[in-house]
């Protein structure tokens, strides 16, 4: 479904991603996890795009996508919830979900809204802005990439600043998106709940994948400091707050 | 009698595709051309054709009044004064709006003065529109002021947008509130190439009570510039904000001034400015919706200046 070929990406001198291989299979789960800086966001922005490889490339469903703009890999299937999603002023959710849901669309806006647990239709007319909380703007994000109807759909960090009542109900909205429309669903997460949700779990550790297999293998590692890339210099008896 | 050129100007700068309905005024080159008052509303010409008055008897709801100026004489400069006394306790709307088709060498224009007195408990909404077009090199001016006196209670809403093609444009807006009385003002301007355009905005709030919120987007394309002076200044209990926002293309050029005065110990003002770029991250949301970035650059904009 999607091919990463010997993926390489500098910035600033700094090797982000290096010669990372992986196939994607199609409708698939899969959590990206590591630690702070590991490159989890930076590949995932690989793949929509938004970084250009500086050495690899990408093929999805059999097509060599490395040169592809942001735009096209839309077009082609491709999805990605930002991290820290754009505020618009003057945009209301109902403008960003027009633009997802293209032109002479029939689909009823509130299903989307309900689905993903807003519970006022009057959301819909509200400028996507500042005033918006965190939660909120998370959802907003989730909605409007939901509503793209992807192949294959990237979330970046989708549970920060989202409740602990809301994580589960999410992962089983992303977990039903996969598995009744096939989407191939990638989730970049810290939070096990996602973890435990996947197919396959990934470990990047300074831009290689150090791990991939089931949550089972994943959870060793995840209280394993030594995967930690901070490389921290304290003094021997100051140690790491880790 | 409108030609197509009227119709398309007053379409611009009203949205009304044909002769509304109720109260109206519309002013072509400089003279009237056509008018009707209904039960509730009069509208009777000042001395000298230099403007009109427009008187809203108390309690009346839900009218409208539109009062649109259409401009296509080549070299004419158009100056106008219009008075409105919207009396006690109604709600109403009234839509203003200047168009100019400049179709020659000679410059055109139209200077507008907009005076509102608000009765007790009255709200008011009030819309103006500014559009210029046509081939000609003559350049569009406007220059529209509003003055407005909110008495005890009343609330008004105005909205304020310069949509396209005028070449130079300097705007006041001055208000003063009495108690309770609340006020809203956005303004929205589009400038491009080397257009100018000033805006000049005083809001007394004089009343114990009263509110004033005043929103400015700008967009500056190409070369133009844009200059946004306002102050607001408190001398009771009352609560005013100033957001002023502008967004620089090309080699555009922003100078944005709010101030604030508190005049009272109790008075309650803020301020929020900003003056950027469109944001990257804005773009790419959009384009990771499948938009070009020419699509969503002009979304963003559309959206901004909604």
């Amino acid at each position: 479904m999607l091919d990463l070929h010997n993926l390489s990406f500098m910035s600033d001198g700094r090797q982000i991603i290096n010669d990372l291989s992986f196939t994607f299979q199609k409708g698939k789960f899969y959590a990206i996890t590591g630690p702070n800086g590991s490159g989890k966001t930076t590949l995932s922005k690989l793949i929509m795009g938004i970084h250009k490889a500086t050495t690899g490339n990408i093929v999805f469903a059999g097509k060599d996508i490395t040169n592809y703009t942001v735009t096209e890999r839309a077009k082609a299937g491709i999805a990605y919830a930002f991290q820290h999603p754009a505020r618009f002023k003057g945009l209301t959710l109902r403008d960003l979900l027009n633009i997802a849901l293209g032109k002479d669309h029939k689909a009823d806006m509130r299903d989307i809204v309900e689905k993903i647990g807003i519970c006022s239709f009057e959301f819909l007319d509200k400028p996507v802005d500042s005033k918006l909380s965190g939660g909120e703007i998370k959802k907003i994000e989730m909605a409007t990439t939901i509503a793209l109807n992807p192949k294959i759909v990237i979330y970046d960090e989708p549970d920060t600043g989202i409740d602990l009542w809301t994580i589960d109900p999410m992962v089983n909205l992303l977990k039903k998106e996969q598995t009744e429309k096939g989407t191939t669903t990638i989730v970049i997460s810290h939070n096990r709940t996602f973890l435990e949700a996947a197919d396959t779990v990934i470990l990047i550790k300074s831009g290689k994948i150090a791990y991939q297999g089931d949550t089972r293998g994943a959870l060793p590692l995840l209280s394993d400091l030594s995967i930690c890339n901070q490389n921290c210099k304290v003094h021997e008896n100051d140690g790491c707050f880790r | 009698m409108m030609d197509a050129l009227d119709k398309e100007l007053l379409k611009a700068v009203s949205g009304l595709e044909q002769i509304p309905k109720g109260a109206y005024n519309i002013r072509k080159n400089g003279k009237l051309l056509t008018r009707n008052v209904s039960a509730n509303i009069d509208i009777e010409s000042l001395e000298g054709s230099r403007g009109i008055r427009v008187i809203i008897k108390p309690g009346t709801k839900n009218e409208s009044v539109h009062i649109p100026v259409i401009l296509t004489e080549a070299g004419l400069y158009d100056v106008v004064f219009n008075e409105f006394i919207v009396g006690d306790d109604c709600d109403v709307t009234i839509v203003a709006g200047c168009g100019i088709h400049c179709g020659s060498s000679e410059s055109e224009g139209h200077e507008g003065v907009h005076q509102f007195n608000v009765g007790k408990n009255s709200r008011m909404k009030y819309v103006e529109k500014h559009y210029a077009t046509g081939d000609g090199t003559g350049k569009r001016i406007l220059n529209p002021t509003t003055k407005v006196f909110l008495e005890e209670g009343a609330r008004a809403e105005m909205e304020l947008a310069q949509i396209g093609g005028v070449d130079d444009t300097k705007r006041v807006n001055e208000a003063e509130l009495e108690a309770n009385s609340m006020l809203l003002i956005t303004e929205h301007v589009l400038t491009e190439r080397d257009q100018q355009a000033v805006s000049s905005n005083t809001i007394m709030l004089n009343g114990a009570g009263s509110r004033a919120n005043m929103v400015s987007r700008s967009v500056i394309k190409g070369s133009s510039r844009q200059i946004f002076n306002a102050l607001m200044e408190a001398r009771a209990k009352c609560f005013g904000h100033i957001e002023c926002d502008a967004i620089i293309m090309d080699n555009g050029i922003n100078e944005t001034v709010p101030a604030l005065k508190a005049l009272h110990p109790d008075a309650e003002l803020t301020h929020e400015a900003s003056i950027g770029k469109i944001a990257d991250e804005q773009l790419l949301k959009l384009m990771c919706l499948g938009m070009s970035y020419d699509d969503a650059v002009n979304t963003i904009i559309q959206g901004f200046l909604k």
